[in-house]
């Protein structure tokens, strides 16, 4: 919102603003906010002390002598994507940049970040200032080593510490950081006499250039193994040291965002936004079992089986939706979708009493076929309508078929384990994947539930209870154990595909609840309304009910979908090595870190609360953005 | 003007219309409550009637029967020459010949001023947007509010949220009007400012059923004046007649009560 500050504050018919309490100074602040009574005053200190202390706590522990943070950087790797193969890291790359140049494309389409006033920014570069100065003042004095490397001991067992002037003076790098950021607040503050807003984009530029050109500066210490010692190579940088080019990913997203901020302003700005949507929709897919699987075609099966088949199904299906779009075809449509409908299912019912073979995706297309086929009697009128029912379903067909011959190709990658992905690779695939599913399987759970159908309602409700009656571990240990004994022979399910199947069912239970929430609160008149002007029940949920229901309860969303993103971590019960267990049981396990755990817990917990906050921000945004209507 | 000549006018004037809506002994059941007792009425085309009696007394379930909001369990309901049954079709096609206005606007508070008024259109009666867009902001210059178009409707007054409730069902260009206690909910300074634009609606030939306890309005608009009372039609007459000279114990004690 180019001009959010101006709506957020409504000018009177005069256009002047209300008027605003006279500003504090910094000692009549003090006095009205922290110490307006000696209570207060007490708390005040109180609290500053204990934040302070645990400050000092945290900092003690990550810069303790004890610490082996190599661990971490040794398995850095690990951490992120455990056993992908060597030989095919680029892949790795090719996934990740594949998501960082949607993000920039995607930033650079939707964002319209308005204005930020220069003083805040010069606030936040003071406050950074600050607030490491207070981390380097609290720190304790480093313990001295002799040169061996060894801590010195007085005789009593206690360890040596430098003296307080002397770390202080040791930390002259980090005082060097603070007096910069200082001065680059002071130079913004200053330079701000007119108090200016600055632009949120370009800030964005400054930030994504200050980004590449830091990984030339940053140094990173490749470390190598040998002989029991790790020798670090001082004069490296990470802008081309890593195994992922970091480098490239940053320009890769700065291409990005301005090729984003270019469609922005031209004409196929519509199409962009629904194409970028449409690359994230199933890009966890891609990514996942094309990109980083590798599957080995076997073309002679492609020529004789899949593709045939494929095609039979667009063109066939799309002959039957054409006739069953005809202005004339009456009552027989509905009899002829129905009958598609009970073929469909059938075709399930056989596949779980293994009475004749068959594709799975055939039983999928047809289950489509089916829905296509109801969905028909909205799309009868003029070619145009009907070449669009026409369009969705040879669309669809492509995907499908293209996606299900790719999951049902093995992979060619070198596994060294079951799985082949695991570490934040894995959690992050799980998470995104799970909410994506689950997102629309809740929603039409909760209209379920709301509905007026009894059938429905008893199905969803019941679905519902039994789902959110079980502990999470207990449906991913059914769906990974207990599933593959339900299944027909000849059907397999992967680990990871039961898995998602159990988690995303889990998830949409407990998003169909929140949805719930937010249908209740969109009133009988809104309904009625929408009856009145002559919508179509379908029009009325999709256009009026579920845009409200679902911003009443995005709070509730968010909050599920973090839940989500966390209790992945719950895969390692059944034998999948996600992040956390990486960090709880790969690096301790290997001889040179024996035992050593805490560091990459403790960086696990910051990875974790990274995502997690973004995640947090980003809805609070939306909260104030989609709220602009309410009032 | 006597009681006979002002019936009279008016059967001039409504003289050879069509007959628009037209209910036959309509009952409605809440449970064992009866709120419709056998209402039989009447409206022809381009008639203004305006349906009065005590809170309770059936006027706004009966107008929500017109466009089946209620669903009446006994009678006939024929508007434009399509009965009212439980085919969803005759449903549709009522509810795209007849506009709404509600006591509480139930404007669509996620959407614009603009994407209220169009958002039909577009995808009832499947107008291409440029065409619906252009429609709305001439029903905005109508209803005397075109600057609001880009608003969100929680950034309007009452007064400007009804008569863009107004605009929203003009927008499906309708054969009858529906307006179930437009008034009741808005600052009395308000009101002027929505009666004005239905009255300018009565003069531009629109038929119109308005549930309303605005007698001025009553006096100066209407053909008809319908008073209900228990769910039943107790006197039906022309303004002249109803105000001056009611026959009915129950309206003259009505009158009485609001005037």
């Amino acid at each position: 919102m180019e001009n959010r500050d101006a709506i957020l504050t409504i000018p009177d018919e005069n256009g002047s603003l209300p008027p605003k309490a006279p500003n504090l100074s910094i000692g009549q602040w003090f006095r009205k906010n922290l110490f307006s009574t000696w209570v207060n005053g007490i708390l005040t200190v109180l609290g500053t002390a204990a934040a302070l202390l645990m400050l000092r706590g945290v900092l003690n522990f990550v810069f303790s002598e004890n610490r082996q943070w190599d661990a971490v950087r040794t398995n850095a790797r690990a951490l992120m994507t455990l056993t992908y193969p060597e030989s095919q890291y680029v892949r790795v790359w090719v996934a990740f940049g594949s998501v960082v140049v949607l993000a920039g494309l995607s930033a650079g389409i939707w964002a319209d970040w308005g204005r930020l006033p220069a003083r805040r920014l010069a606030g936040w570069f003071m406050g950074a200032a600050g607030f490491l100065a207070v981390c380097i003042l609290v720190r304790e004095p480093s313990v001295l080593m002799d040169l061996e490397g060894k801590t010195i001991r007085l005789p009593d067992g206690s360890l040596v510490r430098e003296s307080f002037a002397s770390a202080m003076t040791d930390r002259a790098n980090w005082w060097a950081v603070v007096a910069l950021l200082l001065i680059v607040g002071g130079v913004i503050w200053r330079s701000d006499s007119d108090k200016k807003q600055l632009k949120i984009t370009q800030v964005t530029y400054l930030g994504i250039g200050l980004g590449v050109l830091s990984l030339w500066v940053a140094p990173y210490g490749h470390y190598a193994f040998t002989d029991g010692t790790y020798i670090a190579d001082p004069n490296s940088t990470v802008a081309f040291s890593t195994k992922m080019p970091w480098t490239v990913m940053w320009i890769m997203l700065a291409i990005g965002f301005f090729a984003g901020r270019w469609l922005r302003t031209s004409s196929y700005l519509v199409l962009a936004k629904a194409g970028s949507n449409l690359l994230w929709l199933i890009s966890p897919v891609t990514l996942y079992f094309v990109i980083l699987r590798d599957p080995a075609l076997d073309y002679s099966h492609v020529f004789s089986t899949d593709l045939p088949m494929g095609l039979a199904f667009g063109i066939l299906g799309a002959c039957f939706l054409w006739f069953l779009t005809r202005s004339d075809i009456g009552e027989i449509g509905r009899i002829l979708a129905t009958a598609m409908l009970g073929i469909a299912i059938f075709n399930w019912v056989a596949a779980f009493f293994g009475w004749y073979p068959m594709l799975q995706k055939a039983r999928i297309s047809f289950l489509l076929l089916a829905v296509a086929a109801l969905l028909a009697p909205n799309f009868v009128g003029e070619a145009a309508k009907r070449r669009q029912l026409l369009l969705g379903w040879l669309g669809t067909m492509a995907l499908v078929h293209y996606l299900a011959t790719m999951i049902n190709t093995p992979s060619t990658v070198e596994l060294q384990s079951t799985e082949f992905l695991g570490g934040l690779g894995l959690t992050l695939f799980v998470a995104v994947f799970v909410v994506l599913l689950s997102f629309p399987l809740g929603v039409l759970l909760a209209l379920g539930r709301t509905s007026k159908f009894p059938i429905f309602r008893i199905l969803s409700t019941s679905y519902i209870e039994v789902i959110r009656g079980v502990p999470l571990i207990s449906v991913l240990i059914f769906f990974s154990v207990m599933v593959p004994l339900f299944l027909p022979d000849g059907m397999e399910l992967a680990e990871l595909g039961a898995v998602l199947t159990g988690y995303t069912l889990f998830s949409a239970a407990y998003l169909a609840e929140n949805v719930r929430g937010g249908l209740q609160s969109v009133t009988k008149g809104q309904y009625e309304a929408a009856d009145a002007i002559g919508l179509t029940s379908a029009q009325r949920t999709g256009f009026i009910v579920l845009p409200q229901a679902l911003r009443v309860s995005i709070p509730q969303l968010v909050g599920q979908v973090i839940a989500t993103f966390k209790e992945t971590s719950l895969l390692a019960i059944i034998g999948l090595f996600d992040f956390l267990r990486v960090a709880n049981s790969v690096i301790p396990a290997q001889s040179e870190f024996m035992g050593v755990k805490r560091e990459g817990i403790l960086l696990v917990a910051v990875i974790y609360f990274f995502f997690n906050f973004v995640i947090s921000k980003y809805s609070q945004r939306l909260e104030r953005r989609v709220g602009l209507g309410e009032r | 003007m006597s009681i006979d000549d002002a019936t009279t006018a008016v059967s001039e004037k409504l003289a050879g219309r069509e007959d628009m809506i037209v209910c036959v002994d309509v009952d409605k059941f809440y449970g064992d409550f009866q709120a419709l007792k056998r209402v039989t009425a009447t409206i022809k085309e381009g008639e203004v009637a305006v349906v009065c009696g005590p809170s309770g007394s059936g006027k706004s379930t009966w107008i929500r029967c017109i466009n089946r909001l209620e669903v009446h369990q006994g009678g006939d309901i024929v508007v434009d020459g399509i009965e009212l049954t439980n085919d969803l079709r005759n449903i549709e096609r009522i509810r795209s010949e007849v506009g709404m206005v509600f006591q509480q606007f139930n404007l669509f508070p996620h959407l614009t001023v603009l994407d209220n008024i169009t958002l039909a259109p577009i995808w009832v009666r499947k107008k291409p947007r440029a065409e619906a867009e252009s429609m709305a902001r001439a029903l905005l210059e109508r209803v005397g509010i075109p600057e609001q178009a880009e608003k969100f409707p929680g950034q309007l007054s009452g007064g400007q949220q009804q008569r863009v409730a107004i605009a929203r069902s003009l927008a499906m260009e309708p054969r009858v009007m529906l307006f179930d206690e437009p008034t009741s909910a808005l600052d009395p300074e308000m009101i002027k400012e929505v009666l004005d634009v239905m009255k300018e609606l009565a003069l531009s030939g629109m038929t119109m059923m308005v549930v309303t306890h605005e007698m001025g309005f009553a006096r100066e608009v209407a053909d008809r004046i319908m008073f209900m009372e228990g769910g039943e039609i107790v006197e039906v007459g022309t303004p002249e007649h109803f105000f001056t000279n009611p026959t009915e114990d129950r309206t003259k004690l009505f009158l009485s009560q609001i005037l």
